[in-house]
């Protein structure tokens, strides 16, 4: 089967490689105001309405017979270029394109037409620009990735102050996060309320809910692909705001003479400064705070070799005293090697670490007192290779090692002075992969991308398996035996070939059809069973015991472009995921420092289907989107719901986000944003009954998310002023700085998160009935006004 | 280590912002069919053991479940001996001792069967030990400015060398035993759960301390758990292992804070019975059974003389 599609390939390209003298234009486009490499930007011939994209690093390779012809290089919100030659040798052009803006005064603009949706090969993707993050009316104003996201159609989350997101019935844990290509095990800072992305510092961001390339894999669900700014080569550059709960600064600028550049970003939040004038706890050592700091550099070795450096560290902490507290961080770090073989193959090679922790410890004194830390550490090697056969054929393929090591409880206990270890013994994993893969032109309106990911991933010691009897489904299952291994053993292995195909069909010019299919297995699973995953989940690999996730998804797409100009884009995308071992728990599961976890797992079945419309407008005074999702997410598993499909904890049958900016004058714009979403599913009692003075909640037909909680809406809205762009004498000024207002649940919503079971709150006298009731909670139940300002010079 | 998530959560709960906030509603609810409770823990303290059979009741009916009656309620030992329990009044079943006669050996298995109507109810559960209580002692902890002076208590035990023990610990404030949700303690050995290994030493901190109630005043700040006057018993009671996680299941899902740790809480669901119908598609039954070795040990704190070091 694999050698089949192999050859299949192979005799594609060797077929539209046929032919006579051809030549190589290559090279990067950039950003002519501050040298940044631009990701997806076009280079289209007119003649042959043929064209090359950018890769991930500003790099295109467009291989045509000799001849002279005409190319447009174009980029959204930059002015395109022409340029004729004559081409009798392969060349190197790199570009530099103008912003539109800074451009408006000096030259007539080609407005370029953006006919993205329609015209990329991708399908089942969304970018966010910083551009557009920075004007969404932000919770306490502060602009952030992961929260943007989720205005988008395919994507929810179970409420406000929850991490992670959900992409198409996903759960949070089967999202590949990755900040320039390492892995971010967490993505939140303060629960769910803020994630780990420094707007200053992130260029690009691109979500994938299906049609994830072959290059990827590791988690069932959807990629984020998160890519830092690379730094102003020509000038200076320094950004900030001061808002509601944190101050960020960033600094950028060229390095050798303009050859390479750099930038460090940082936050903190200072809620915990303000308050320690009033809060003895935070004088006597106890902290609440976070902070991040998000740092890149590259070099230009020479025109065929570049390197990056790219790393960031943040931390959440909260003590309430010198010893006792917890916190949690994430720590990555990437050196990337572009390298230009020839002018048709560009390489890139990246190590890369990346490692999540938390810690906690409680006892005022030595003689009693508890202290934890657990992490995931990765190790990863990915060479990636685009070989850019012609016009017509852009090969991908490459590898990718990772090596990991779980460590999920390094803890120790004192007891009256005895001191116990708990620690539960590392676990060590490798993970590997290869693809291959191809983008390819059939005819001038249909293009395929197919490719097919191998990966592989083993288990060795030291280390104990542990064989779990079989019970009552639903059950705690114990250790019947267990077995050790000694160090470099192998344990467990498994291994899956993940197949992603996509299609498009281009109607018109301004309509396309687009196709998918892929297979995704992901070895590591987020042992999480509350209904927010919360900071000290841990992260699992697969054993003996624990089998990879599979998902395959399906998904047809129609694009459109319409209206004046075409400046309406409406596309609408069907989809059906099927998932297989995904993983429940057991009722009264124990997650934490356990060292048979491994039977209170269940493994079940999943399925999720869903449309998606999806309507923006990109140009003029108002801007904006909306995006509804019509969905539904199941889950089967033995031991609940009696074996019956219920729906996931995620599930939202409706989902409707607006989003609109509005450019009211010269200096003052504004945004709005409208959620309106079904409520997510609840498993409500049916009965009670008394058992030993305590009462307990019953449900009969022992049904799992049975209710569904009341609809959940809100509007934000946020006002922009910029400051004078203009000196009191008439100079322009050099700086520019702007304020944010903005106001979060404008009409005061109070939208239920949970509604839970429970007695009064009053002491009950033996004997006497006990009162019992529901509560509804909102966590954020009023207004939140938010102002924050920001500077550039 | 359940309970230790629940304390994170708290420290989350009182430093995040407030901008939540919480009603009461009165949802519609599924109806059901009222199911069988066999409330059967027994315990070797000399004195009548008494066996109680309720119905479930509808969620919101906040009044005492109606009792069973007529049903046929006994337990055997492994020896062959039966205890007969009478009905004494609706739904209560008890055995009253002869003589000295104390219900339960360590170490023994017991078997209950209870006949209501046609069906009969068995289960079976073995009774563990239970380690005596050396000492219960009083310190303060001194108020900050959010709280006031806090007198609590803590007791000294020291859970026996080998492992596998599992216990329940019950406690009793001027003769009321605490029994709000998260007044549930239990402990696996001397520490919170099986696979903790802490064994043979002296019950870890947060257990030997978790004998005191905190009830809040008016303006949410916390109340002294004891003031002087007071009297305290702690009594420590083996369980099963199915006992100890039925214990822990029923904490999950009655002790419902709410607040941020709704973001952290668990699906609602039945905890389990050890208790089955010899007819596997006979009617439901829900409740536990449970024989349980007793120790206790309880102090009056007269005076601020009492106080030891914190």
């Amino acid at each position: 089967m694999i050698y089949r599609s192999l050859f299949i390939l192979f005799c594609l390209i060797q077929v539209s490689a046929l032919g006579q003298a051809k030549f190589t234009i290559s090279g990067y486009v950039k950003d002519a105001a501050n040298g940044e490499a631009l990701i997806g930007a076009t280079i289209y011939v007119k003649s042959l309405s043929t064209g090359a994209t950018t890769n991930v690093y500003g790099f295109y390779s467009l291989t045509l017979q000799s001849g002279s012809y005409d190319l447009e290089m174009s980029y959204i919100g930059f002015a395109t270029q022409a340029k004729s030659l004559m081409l009798s040798e392969n060349i190197r052009i790199d570009i530099e394109l103008q912003s539109e803006e800074r451009q408006l005064e000096e030259v007539v603009v080609i407005s370029t037409k953006d006919l993205e949706g329609v015209k990329a090969m991708e399908m089942s993707t969304n970018r966010l620009d910083m551009k557009t993050i920075l004007k969404i009316p932000a919770f306490l104003g502060e602009a952030d990735v992961i929260k943007s996201l989720q205005q988008l159609p395919g994507v929810s989350t179970v409420g406000e102050g929850a991490s992670g997101f959900n992409v198409r019935g996903g759960s949070v844990g089967q999202n590949l996060i990755l900040l320039d290509e390492a892995t971010v095990y967490n993505s939140s800072h303060m629960l769910g309320f803020f994630s780990v992305f420094n707007p200053d510092a992130v260029k690009d961001t691109k979500l994938y809910k299906g049609a994830i390339p072959a290059q990827y894999g590791g988690r069932i669900a959807s990629l984020l692909d998160v890519r830092m700014k690379e730094g102003n080569n020509k000038d200076y550059e320094v950004n900030g705001g001061i808002g509601t709960i944190f101050s960020r600064a960033a600094v950028e600028g060229p390095l050798f003479d303009g050859d390479g550049s750099f930038i460090v970003a940082g936050r903190r939040s200072y809620i915990d400064v303000l308050a320690r004038p009033f809060v003895e706890v935070l004088q006597e050592g106890g902290a609440l705070n976070f902070y991040d700091l998000t740092g890149k550099a590259n070099y230009n070795i020479n025109k065929r070799n570049r390197i990056f450096i790219s790393g960031y560290t943040g931390r959440d902490k909260f003590f309430f005293d010198k010893s006792q507290g917890f916190s949690w961080g994430n720590n990555t770090g990437t050196i990337r090697w572009n390298k230009i073989f020839n002018d048709r193959l560009f390489a890139n090679f990246s190590g890369i670490f990346s490692r999540y922790d938390y810690s906690l410890q409680f006892g005022e004194n030595d003689l009693d007192n508890f202290k934890w830390n657990s992490s995931i550490r990765n190790v990863t090697f990915k060479p990636s290779f685009s070989y850019f056969i012609n016009a017509s054929n852009e090969i991908s393929f490459g590898g990718e090692v990772n090596y990991y090591s779980f460590e999920p409880a390094n803890a120790s206990g004192t007891s009256n002075g005895d001191e116990i270890d708990i620690s539960l013994p590392e676990k060590y994993n490798l993970e590997s992969a290869l693809y291959l893969g191809n983008s390819q032109r059939l005819t001038s309106r249909i293009f395929v991308d197919y490719g097919l990911r191998y990966s592989y991933f083993m288990g060795f010691g030291p280390g104990t398996q542990y064989t779990y009897n079989d019970t009552i489904p639903g059950r705690r299952r114990t250790v019947i035996n267990e077995e050790n291994f000694e160090q470099g053993e192998i344990t467990s292995t498994y291994q899956n070939f993940e197949p992603r195909v996509s299609m498009k069909v281009e109607l018109n010019d301004v309509s396309s059809i687009k196709a998918s299919y892929n297979r995704m297995a992901q070895y590591l699973h987020l042992i999480s069973n509350t209904t927010a995953s919360n900071p000290l989940d841990v992260w699992t690999p697969s054993s003996n015991n624990t089998k990879p996730e599979l998902s395959d998804q399906w998904a047809l797409g129609y694009f459109r472009n319409f209206g004046k100009e075409q400046m309406f884009e409406f596309s609408v995308e069907a989809y059906y995921r099927k998932t297989q071992n995904q993983i429940d728990y057991i009722d009264g599961a124990d997650l934490l420092i356990n060292e048979y976890l491994e039977g209170d797992l269940l493994p079940g079945e999943g399925r999720a289907y869903g449309l998606e419309f999806y309507l923006q407008k990109k140009v003029g005074r108002f801007t904006g989107w909306a995006a509804y999702t019509l969905a539904r997410t199941e889950l089967k598993v033995n031991g609940i719901n009696r074996y019956e499909w219920y729906a996931a904890r995620f599930d939202q049958t409706h989902n409707l986000k607006l989003s609109g900016f509005y450019d009211l004058s010269k200096r003052w714009s504004a945004s709005a944003n409208f959620t309106l979403v079904s409520g997510t599913p609840s498993t409500f009692p049916t009965s009670r009954f008394v058992v030993q003075g305590m009462l307990i909640p019953y449900n009969a037909q022992d049904s799992r998310n049975n209710v569904r909680l009341p609809a959940y809406h809100r509007l934000d809205v946020s006002f922009r002023l910029e400051g004078k762009t203009v000196k009191r004498n008439g100079n322009a000024r050099k700086n520019s700085d702007y304020w944010v207002f903005g106001v979060y649940n404008l009409y005061a919503r109070k939208n239920p998160f949970s509604i839970y079971f429970t007695q009064g709150k009053e002491r009950v006298a033996q004997g006497a009935p006990i009162n019992s009731e529901a509560r509804q909670l909102s966590i954020i139940g009023t207004v939140i006004p938010a102002i924050s300002y920001n500077f550039n010079f | 280590m359940k309970r230790l998530s629940s304390f994170l959560i708290i420290i989350l709960s009182a430093s995040i912002l407030f901008y939540s906030c919480e009603e009461v509603i009165n949802p519609e609810l599924e109806a059901a069919d009222p199911v069988l409770v066999i409330d059967a823990w027994l315990n070797n303290t000399p004195g009548p053991q008494q066996i109680v059979l309720t119905r479930s009741q509808p969620y919101f009916e906040n009044v005492l479940p109606p009792g069973v009656s007529g049903a046929a309620v006994r337990v055997t030992d492994e020896s062959g001996k039966v205890y007969a329990f009478a009905e004494s009044e609706p739904g209560k079943y008890v055995w009253v001792p002869v003589g000295n006669e104390v219900f339960g050996v360590v170490g023994v298995n017991y078997e209950l069967s209870v006949q209501v109507g046609a069906e009969t109810f068995t289960s079976e559960a073995r009774m563990g030990r239970a380690p005596v209580i050396d000492s219960i002692t009083f310190f303060l902890e001194e108020g900050d400015q959010f709280t006031d002076d806090q007198y609590q208590a803590e007791f000294w035990s020291t859970d026996p060398q080998e492992p596998n023990d599992a216990y329940w610990i019950k406690t009793f404030k001027n003769s009321e035993q605490l029994l709000k949700p998260n007044e549930i303690v239990t402990a696996y050995d001397a520490g919170f759960s099986k696979g903790g290994n802490f064994n043979g030493v002296a019950f870890i901190v947060p257990i030997r301390r978790a004998i005191n109630p905190f009830d809040e005043n008016e303006d949410g700040t916390f109340k002294s758990p004891y003031v002087v006057g007071d009297s305290i018993y702690v009594q420590i009671q083996s369980v099963t292992e199915a006992g100890f996680n039925y214990l822990n299941e029923v904490r999950i899902q009655t002790d419902r804070p709410g607040g941020f740790s709704e973001l952290f809480a668990t699906p609602l669901a039945n905890v389990t019975t050890n208790i089955v119908n010899t007819n596997s598609n006979g009617s439901k039954v829900l409740g536990f059974f449970n024989v349980g070795a007793v120790s206790g040990l309880g102090r009056k704190f007269g005076s601020l003389d009492d106080l030891s070091e914190n």
